[in-house]
């Protein structure tokens, strides 16, 4: 999607950005890029300064220190370049209440330098992808719903296929439905366009993001792949095995395997007891742990690794403190 | 420039499609109307100095003062206040051109509005006037006051753009504006009410208060006489406070 030379270009680079309002520090130190065609995740809990970052990101907002750059361009010293090769939608997604869709759409269009013989080609092709064109595009978007009105800021987003788009909390307000379309359109982006989107609803993030930056108390606590995440924060490999043997037995058949490996009864169920069994994330016992528990002689129903997903992720990364985040 | 090209014709569209924008058009002709009508009556119970044009044109700060503020207020503070104008300013158009675009759009409403009132004269002058006497419709006073407001107006909106573009709020940035350019207006004539005897310690200020004299100008204006110094104070005033509106724009945070 992209030439060579551009790849190596970070699409979006916070370089030990800072914020400062008096004595409150929003955000700090932040360091973090997202790479061309790239979906990343923005997290962290409320307060974190997730939308503070994004409006430095967008040149709205000045740094305390710090650089902050769009594909090469500083926000800061050269804003216009900046500004033409990205596009923001800000949390609430101010919009103006007495223009219709589609007029609203070909004024930024045209703000946004798209060539004139295009900006009507242009606003069809946002409006049919956000799916505008049939139900929207002829209304004033006063009178359009919290979803319809997410369409049109991400429409707008869209409209001069720029280089980065900027999303703060793009599904917020939104019913199921609507968020299943913003999750497809986002996926529709990738390898296009570099996506940095803030949310705090993990399993969106989760969906869509190839990548995530976790932030907490406007420090970067952990950024990098989720599988690499895991890896880094998960502090051991926790397994529920379902087996006629009581949690003692199941123990000493996994520390056959792996003698660092700890276990706790998690009840009984219909004659089957239920073990809850830790190894250390670096055992080499757990790609054959099933295997293994069987050989020892155990009567298994069920060995299945537990689930550390994003908000595992997320709340280990989180809770740790900011001085211990990993470097890129 | 395209940017601000585009920006114009937006704002003077959302203006003049605006019901807040007729409005204030109706409120100012009833106001003008009014005023002249007044001035009419006054002319016609006794010899006057100056005609019903001049004399409607010597109130021309009752509209400046109470329907300026109300066009200027929104331009920006209505926008800062829904979000729309940070939006704004994440597409490559520039603070200047933003704040270009609504001082000429705003301009050329209160120019519209005075254009409007030239009909007052007509109208007057078509029912009441006698063939040969021209001193209802007036065209010197007419054209010249015209010229006045039109001019002077340049700076006074520009005042309300720059009042506006520092607050959120659109009363209170109606409210500054009323408040600055009562001073701007008042302001010659008020330093010679001052109750200062001797003027010898302050006779610098003389000069430049002369050249504030807003109700000094507007007579030079409607007698045909075209002064370089008020032209020059009106650019000036003009071209400051657009720049610290820009200057205000680009250096606000959302």
């Amino acid at each position: 999607m992209f030439p060579d030379a551009e790849k190596s270009l970070a699409a979006v680079a916070a370089e030990g950005l800072t914020k400062r309002y008096g004595s409150l520090t929003a955000i700090e130190d932040l360091s973090f890029s997202v790479a061309p065609g790239e979906v990343v995740g923005f997290l962290g809990p409320n307060g974190a300064g997730k939308s503070t970052t994004l409006r430095i990101l967008a040149g709205t907002m000045a740094a305390t220190s710090g650089r902050a750059s769009i594909w090469g361009a500083s926000v800061a010293l050269d804003p216009a370049a900046a500004k033409r090769r990205m596009a923001y939608m800000p949390e609430n997604n101010p919009l103006p209440e007495d223009l219709r869709v589609e007029e609203y759409l070909t004024l930024r269009a045209r703000l946004k330098d798209v060539e004139p013989a295009n900006v009507k080609a242009r606003v069809a092709k946002v409006m049919e992808d956000c799916d505008l064109a049939r139900r929207a595009s002829g209304r004033l978007i006063g009178h359009l719903s919290k979803g319809f009105r997410q369409r049109v800021g991400i429409a707008d987003a869209l409209l001069a296929e720029p280089k980065v788009v900027l999303l703060d909390e793009p599904t917020i307000g939104l019913d199921p439905h609507q968020i299943l379309g913003i999750r497809d359109l986002i996926r529709s982006l990738r390898g296009r366009m570099a996506v940095l989107i803030s949310s705090h609803i993990l399993h969106e993030v989760e969906q869509v993001c190839d990548k995530v930056v976790i932030i907490n108390r406007g420090r970067l606590v952990a950024q990098g792949r989720p599988a690499d995440l895991r890896r880094e924060l998960r502090p051991a490999a926790s397994f529920t095995v379902v087996a006629r043997e009581e949690a003692a037995a199941v123990l000493a058949a996994a520390r056959s395997l792996d003698p660092a490996a700890t276990a706790e009864d998690a009840g009984e169920e219909d004659g089957w007891r239920r073990t809850r069994l830790l190894l250390p994330a670096s055992s080499p016992a757990l790609e054959s742990l099933a295997s293994g528990l069987a050989l020892a002689g155990l009567r298994l129903r069920e060995a299945s690794e537990d689930r550390f997903g994003l908000e595992e992720i997320f709340l280990a990364a989180t809770r740790r403190s900011p001085g211990e985040r990993r470097r890129p | 420039m395209r940017h601000f090209r585009v920006l114009l014709l937006h704002e003077l569209r959302c203006a003049l499609l605006s019901g807040a924008t007729w409005s204030v058009a109706a409120l100012f002709l009833a106001l003008m109307g009014a005023v002249h009508w007044f001035a009419v009556l006054e002319c016609s119970r006794a010899p006057t100095p100056w005609t019903p044009t001049e004399g409607t044109f010597r109130l021309f700060w009752v509209p400046l003062l109470f329907i300026l503020p109300l066009l200027t207020m929104r331009t920006f503070a209505e926008e800062r206040r829904s979000g729309t104008l940070a939006a704004l300013l994440t597409t490559p158009a520039s603070a200047t051109s933003v704040v270009w675009a609504k001082f000429l759009s705003t301009w050329t409403v209160w120019a519209l509005l005075w254009a409007a009132f030239t009909a007052f004269p007509g109208l007057t002058e078509h029912r009441l006037g006698t063939p040969g006497d021209a001193r209802l419709a007036d065209p010197v006073a007419l054209w010249g006051g015209l010229a006045f407001v039109l001019t002077s107006g340049l700076m006074h909106v520009a005042v309300g753009v720059l009042c506006s573009c520092i607050t959120r709020n659109p009363a209170l940035a109606a409210l500054l504006t009323f408040i600055a350019l009562l001073t701007l207006t008042a302001a010659g004539g008020a330093i010679d009410s001052l109750p200062i005897e001797s003027w010898e310690w302050m006779g610098w200020l003389r000069d430049p208060a002369d050249h504030l004299r807003t109700f000094g100008h507007l007579q030079d204006f409607a007698s045909g006489v075209i002064d370089s110094r008020p032209l020059v104070l009106y650019a000036t005033g003009t071209l400051l406070c657009l720049g610290l509106s820009v200057l205000a724009l680009e250096g606000q945070e959302s």
